[in-house]
């Protein structure tokens, strides 16, 4: 039993609870009030400090690649068409652990294959701390990664090409996904199966990566009549396509925008977060850039960057968690400081949106003390 | 004559001695800082009104490739490296920059009024590095100094370029072997030259004189244990220099302070892998900077944004180095790396007026803003 005392507790959907106590057993938060005692507990004392719900990156790239440029697990470049792949194979625990994503307050990751497939594959979210590999898995399934991104062209448009334009790219998703919902259920593939999951029986919501404005708009065009709930990952030029984005209830996975210079790079418009945001729209925050890895200090980095285009920061928190643990579909356990949740914690000795001196106290998972 | 006077800012001179900012004047005379006190005379100056504001010295980027990378189109290109021969001193970098790439503008617009470019480091001996101010047309007319480093490469790029090709260096021990062998022709061509005699002309080996001679330093770009190596041999030909990148300095800290040499650190926000990312965090540099050592942090722009520089700035701070210290290393240290501190780095009179008017605490505050940039007295930026 741990019970940590006097934090200002920033609940994850914008509410603010000074001076407050949280009481955690079993790896749950079991009672959020001032005052509370429990006398076998252990006390950790966040008086000053800034206490939040642990930061989430839906959409990390490190973790399940066996270190980059050797094994490259995430990414089955073989077809452009997998979107049966499920990425917790891939899992690799000492990869993770070599990130330390709880030092920068991150306790969750979702694990997704890279760019390079049109319909690449399936999310998984995993704890950050260290520890058996099946405890570390929240959610299988979460999303279905596709890309419009020159990266497909990329890996399949060399010496025997088999796409080498974007035009190639979304005539494959359009016949792709045509074809699936022709065959019958009984004959469908495993490919097909997936997909139509994903698409017509929304068993789980898709994470497709667009970056430039025409990879954005022809997505969004590509996606107008689906059902499906979509988040763009990357999504630097979402601001050209705000009213599209809006009427189709599209949420944003931003990439990290100072990975390769991205807003000098595209000209985005990072002050139309502002707007997006205030339409309902989700918008969270990843490390990744193009499907590669950068370290960890960069979610919190593009988190900055929103403050600084005008987002009020308890709103940018919600991007750090809440918001992404919704698009993954694991609000149940994770995202915000309420009981029967995960006591997936972080505590910093400041706000880590509006000061650089904000350092991390304590990162707690599942209920214990990981840093 | 035209005089522009700063008034009623904070300023943070970063002049040596002076920890904390203080409320005063700046007069500009003609692109330069004539003069620094409170309540200075208007007389004929034009006036900046500078209330609330904090007044810095432009931030100073010492480790980037604006406009020899442009990453702008889907098929990115390349003029940062020439990687025909592991040996290519004489390069001379200026001729790589396109004075258009939009990260000069981003430059100027967060603060950042000099730099210094360099060739990649797909090389061991990758080319003359220059400073140059971040505003203007022609890359020749924005250049501070040319050449102002050389610039050197271990460690896997050098590897990697010429590895492929079964070129010598496939291997650290062939880095090794060309960074030495390099070096001892160059002393023995100027010991030749010295002794009056004649020899062929090397165009590489001319460009290395100046690195002996101790006038312009090297910039050896080295991670993890290359450090130790970029180090021994740097002493052995007492050359002035510093350590491109560092990242794993921590492992090294009483070589590194031994050594006499400065470093550049970062770009700090790589994911951690075996080999050369396996340690990246920051955590050296506040060893460093408390043990004397002078240090700067980088972006590397356009890998990393050049707006960046904030947050590389901001993870020293979180670290627990005073903002004020950390300022020190995007401005006054990497200038004295560079023997620049003549001209740059900090408020002084007789120095260049690029300097920059900043609402916030930058460093501190995450949303600390630039509201004004000015480079040799010309306001080329305002919000």
């Amino acid at each position: 039993m741990m019970l940590l005392k006097n934090g200002n507790l920033h609940i994850g959907d914008g509410r603010i609870l000074p001076a407050c106590d949280i009481l955690i057993a079993e790896g749950k938060i079991q009672a959020i009030a001032p005052g509370l005692t429990a006398e076998s507990a252990e006390v950790i004392d966040a008086s000053g400090h800034e206490v939040f719900p642990g930061f989430i990156d839906p959409a990390a790239a490190i973790g399940a690649s066996g270190l980059p440029t050797t094994q490259q697990d995430n990414d089955e470049h073989s077809d452009p068409v997998t979107p049966q792949m499920n990425i917790r194979y891939a899992v690799d625990p000492d990869e993770l652990d070599a990130q330390a994503y709880y030092k920068s307050g991150i306790t969750t990751v979702g694990l997704a294959p890279t760019h390079n497939n049109v319909f690449g594959g399936q999310i998984a979210v995993c704890k950050t701390a260290p520890g058996r590999l099946r405890e570390r898995i929240v959610k299988e399934h979460a999303g279905l990664k596709c890309s419009v991104t020159a990266h497909v062209k990329k890996t399949y448009g060399g010496d025997h090409p088999r796409l080498r334009t974007k035009m190639g790219i979304f005539a494959l998703w359009a016949e792709t996904l045509r074809a699936a919902r022709a065959t019958a259920p009984a004959e469908r593939s495993a490919s097909q199966q997936a997909l139509c999951a994903a698409f017509d029986e929304l068993q789980m919501p898709v994470f497709a990566a667009a970056g430039s404005q025409n990879e954005v708009d022809g997505l969004l065009h590509i996606m107008r009549d689906e059902r499906a709930t979509l988040y763009l990952v990357d999504g630097y030029c979402f601001a050209s396509a705000l009213p599209q984005m809006i009427q189709q209830h599209v949420g944003l996975v931003l990439g990290n925008v100072n990975d390769y210079s991205q807003v000098t790079k595209h000209d985005i418009d990072l002050t139309k977060l502002v707007d997006l945001a205030a339409q309902g729209n989700l918008i969270a925050f990843t490390t990744s850039n193009g499907g590669l890895p950068s370290g960890r200090e960069t979610l919190l980095w593009n988190a900055i960057e929103a403050y600084r285009a005008g987002v009020a920061a308890e709103d940018v928190v919600t991007m750090l968690t809440l918001n992404p643990a919704r698009m993954l579909g694991v609000e149940r356990r994770l995202g915000s400081l309420e009981v029967g949740k995960d006591a997936d914690i972080s505590v910093y000795t400041g706000h880590p949106v509006t000061s650089y001196a904000a350092r991390v106290a304590h990162s707690i998972i599942d209920g214990k003390v990981v840093f | 004559m035209n005089r522009i006077l700063i008034q009623g800012g904070m300023l943070c001179t970063m002049a040596d001695g002076v920890t904390e900012p203080f409320l005063g004047d700046i007069l500009i005379e003609d692109g330069r800082i004539r003069q620094i006190g409170t309540e200075l005379p208007v007389g004929d100056a034009e006036l900046i009104d500078a209330t609330g504001l904090y007044v810095l010295p432009g931030l100073f980027e010492a480790h980037a490739h604006i406009g020899l990378f442009d990453f702008s189109q889907e098929t990115t290109f390349s003029d940062a490296n020439e990687s025909s021969d592991p040996v290519h001193a004489a390069l001379d970098a200026r001729y790589g920059v396109n004075p258009r790439a939009r990260e000069f503008r981003a430059a100027y617009q967060y603060g950042i009024t000099d730099m210094l470019l360099t060739p990649g480091s797909s090389n061991v001996y990758c080319g003359l590095a220059f400073v140059a101010k971040s505003y203007g047309d022609n890359i020749f007319d924005m250049t501070v100094k040319a050449p102002a480093a050389v610039k050197i490469a271990l460690g896997g790029n050098p590897k990697k370029n010429f590895g492929a090709y079964g070129r010598l260096p496939v291997t650290r021990m062939g880095v090794a072997q060309l960074l030495w062998d390099t070096f001892r022709r160059a002393q023995e061509y100027l010991a030749q030259q010295e002794a009056g005699q004649q020899p062929a002309y090397d165009a590489d080996l001319e460009a290395l004189l100046p690195a002996l001679r101790g006038e312009i330093p090297c910039k050896i770009h080295c991670t993890q244990h290359d450090i130790l190596t970029a180090l021994e041999f740097a002493n052995h030909f007492g050359l002035r220099f510093s350590l491109e990148h560092a990242w794993g300095a921590e492992e090294y800290l009483d070589e590194i302070i031994a050594s006499g040499g400065a470093i550049c650190f970062g770009p700090i926000a790589t994911y951690r892998a075996p080999g050369e990312r396996r340690r990246v965090d920051v955590t050296a540099v506040k060893a460093l900077d408390a043990a004397g050592v002078n240090v700067a942090m980088v972006t590397d722009s356009p890998f990393y944004s050049e707006e960046s520089l904030y947050h590389h700035i901001g993870e020293v701070v979180r670290d627990g180095v005073p903002h004020m210290r950390a300022l020190r290393m995007v401005t006054i240290n990497p200038v004295r790396q560079l023997g620049l501190e003549q001209r740059l780095g900090s408020l002084e009179a007789g120095k260049d007026a690029d300097l920059i008017l900043v609402q916030g605490r930058l460093g501190l505050d995450t949303d600390a803003r630039v509201l004004l940039t000015m480079i040799d007295g010309r306001v080329v930026y305002q919000r």
